[in-house]
């Protein structure tokens, strides 16, 4: 499948899992595309963990900051600022579909991500500059990873090793000031090889099958029944 | 007509002292012109500025003119030079900027406008130039890193440049890839301005040598005259300078057997520090890296550990060092091991160079480990202002500080130039007596230098260098 199809396939579950008031249907869509992302194999590994953490610190925090619902099944102390801390059935319901929405859009990136060939995406689009500079922020991520193993592995060779939560998160300030200088090397790298420039030609793309015609009418009706249902 | 030339050319990076003043030269069609000096001399600023990036894309003060193929780089943005002038940088990870190697090579082609029907045979002769055709097809996260800069270099010739821009592009190959990729490189029609700290293989293929020193020319002659002119004023840029062919002759004909539990194999000075024995390693999604290597390191020796890009040195490294654990077999070590990997940016975590140093050890002592490796004078700056042969020695004083029982250096003369890595070896030779040393290298001269014993992987083969 062409990858300007596959995108448009995951934008539109995306959105439909932003849509959908169902948690089955929402739940589906998560489990579906866990499903293909498990494909990409143990590079899969820092986009489930983000995503999974994420879903689940929505799922245990939200129905502590929320007070809806008239079903009280935990009732706690009272917090300043935060009033009474209790959780309803209403509150956990918003909170599974919330935390299932985060986990939906999350996956449907890291598909993105990890098996899309970003090459043929930035070919075939019209806004290439846009789609250039999210492609290569679409990078950060294996990157941030590989950087903080080699920054650690130098501190374990310094005898330095870090340790806890505040050692690591001291790690943080030069992961970002690495990747700064890399983007900054990488726009010097791409200005000496004409990016920018006006007059672009572009390498010839194979042209539509039927099955990325298919994946775009499909994108589009998961959007609007999404939008009915 | 000249393809570049330089009038009186002057240029301050913004808030920084010159880094090149008062330079003038000339590129004529088809030269090949070799550009010497230490780090930070000037070399990658006048490559910059042949680029046009210089000003362009760094901003600071520009005085002068540079001229390529007619046109002033003051008026023509480096974009638009594109095509005229290809560039090669340092580091191949920094200049990909597309997954697949067929696209990523026609990247620059698209940009500069090359008729669509003509980029796919235009990517294709251009790998075939590198000799890198079979890498057509594959994925840029696959490549070792001698094949990425392969891909860069065909980028770069895909253009047809009449200018094309090297700098320091063998820094990461073996000697035989760097022989291969400067055979490639200089085998074109197109001018060729080349910056190199291992210059041998460059020296012996130049038609000129431009030497800086701070950002001075302080010589422009042809190469004989030139290598002269080093000989006498600068020996440390020729004097370390086997060739290839001495070194496969001296290991040969010390070649013992082909047995890892071979004598040689264990070390020859006081206590064992670390012995590795019949170790087997594969990294989770790799085939076996190593199968079973051995190696033993005693306090009081420097052991070279040489062998093509690939061969597993880093890794039997990083087994002594205890930063791997083997898949099969023993690793015994004792006392404290520390450990300079190939990437000096992962050094670079403090404010300024001196606290970075500091992390391992008291002030004093720190102050000591900079000025041991000449950065005395940098110790309020911050790490990422230095350049890349003095990231590299900054990161060398981080693990020199600790006063180790083992100390594992993996590519320590990357980027340094040839006095500095005389002064290191210098240095490695003076502290050695304190503890075993491995030294993982590509560079020949300098394993010949610092060592011992030098022991090949790949080949499985060994020698007694002193």
């Amino acid at each position: 499948m062409r990858p300007t199809a596959a995108a448009a396939l995951l934008a539109a579950l995306a959105v439909a899992a932003l849509v959908a008031d169902h948690l089955w249907s929402v739940g589906a869509l998560a489990l579906g595309l866990l499903c293909v992302c498990l494909r990409a194999g143990r590079r899969a590994r820092p986009y489930l963990w983000g995503t999974l953490v994420s879903a689940g610190l929505v799922f245990l925090l939200s129905p502590l900051l929320q007070s809806t619902g008239w079903h009280v099944l935990w009732s706690g102390p009272v917090v300043p600022v935060l009033g009474r801390l209790d959780v309803t059935r209403e509150e956990l319901w918003v909170a599974a579909l919330n935390a299932l929405r985060l986990a939906a859009v999350g996956l449907a990136f890291a598909v993105y991500a990890l098996l899309l060939d970003h090459d043929r995406l930035i070919a075939a689009a019209t806004g290439r500059r846009s789609v250039l500079a999210a492609v290569l922020a679409t990078r950060l991520v294996p990157t941030f990873e590989r950087d903080a193993a080699g920054l650690v592995e130098a501190l374990r060779g310094r005898n330095l090793a870090p340790e806890g939560l505040r050692g690591h998160a001291a790690l943080l300030s030069p992961l970002l000031a690495g990747s700064l200088e890399r983007g900054t090397n990488l726009a010097e790298a791409m200005e000496a090889r004409g990016f920018g420039r006006p007059g672009r030609t572009r390498l010839p793309s194979p042209p539509w099958r039927a099955l990325d015609v298919a994946a775009v009418a499909a994108a589009v009706a998961i959007v609007v029944v999404a939008i009915w249902l | 007509m000249a393809v570049a030339s330089v009038e009186q050319l002057t240029f301050a990076y913004p808030g920084a002292p010159p880094a090149v003043g008062d330079v003038s030269l000339s590129v004529e069609p088809g030269e090949v012109v070799l550009l010497l000096g230490a780090s930070g001399s000037g070399k990658s600023t006048l490559l910059r500025a042949l680029a046009g990036l210089v000003p362009w894309f760094h901003g600071g003060r520009f005085a002068g003119r540079v001229e390529v193929a007619g046109l002033d780089t003051r008026r023509v943005r480096p974009a638009e030079l594109a095509g005229v002038v290809a560039t090669v940088f340092q580091d191949p990870e920094d200049q990909v900027v597309l997954a697949q190697v067929e696209h990523e090579i026609a990247f620059g082609l698209e940009n500069v406008g090359a008729p669509p029907a003509a980029i796919l045979p235009r990517v294709h002769d251009a790998l075939a130039a590198v000799g890198a055709e079979h890498l057509a097809g594959r994925r840029i996260a696959e490549l070792s890193g001698g094949e990425l800069q392969r891909v860069c270099l065909a980028s770069a010739l895909a253009l047809e440049p009449q200018l094309l821009l090297l700098d320091e592009p063998t820094s990461q190959l073996d000697p035989d890839g760097a022989e291969a990729f400067l055979d490639h490189a200089l085998a074109g029609d197109a001018a060729v301005v080349i910056s190199e700290q291992r210059p041998a293989a460059a020296l012996a293929r130049a038609d000129r040598v431009v030497f800086f020193e701070n950002g001075v020319v302080l010589l422009d002659a042809p190469r004989d005259a030139a290598i002269a002119w080093l000989d006498e004023h600068r020996p440390a840029w020729t004097s370390l300078q086997p060739s290839n062919s001495l070194l496969q002759a001296s290991v040969s004909s010390h070649t013992l057997t082909h047995d890892p539990r071979n004598s040689l194999l264990q070390g020859r000075g006081g206590a064992v520090v670390s012995r590795v024995s019949d170790a087997v390693f594969a990294y989770p999604t790799g085939p076996r890296v190593l199968d079973g290597a051995s190696l033993e390191l005693r306090c009081g020796e420097v052991v070279a550990l040489t062998g093509p890009n690939g061969s597993g040195k880093t890794t039997l490294a990083k087994l002594a060092a205890g930063l791997l654990e083997p898949a099969g077999g023993a690793v015994e070590r004792t006392g404290r091991a520390a450990f300079l990997l190939q990437d000096p940016g992962r050094y670079l975590v403090s404010e300024t160079a001196l606290a970075e140093v500091a992390l391992g050890a008291d002030g004093r002592r720190a102050r000591c480990a900079l000025a041991d490796v000449g950065l005395a004078w940098a110790e309020a700056r911050h790490p990422r202002d230095l350049s890349s042969g003095e990231r590299e020695r900054l990161a060398l004083a981080t693990v020199l500080v600790d006063a180790p029982d083992l100390l594992v250096l993996d590519e320590p003369t990357r980027g340094v130039d040839p006095e500095r890595k005389a002064e290191l070896a210098r240095l490695l030779r003076a502290q050695a007596a304190s503890r075993a040393t491995l030294v993982v290298t590509h560079d020949v001269p300098f394993a010949r230098a610092v060592a011992d014993r030098e022991v090949s992987l790949g080949t499985r083969r060994e020698a007694l260098v002193a």
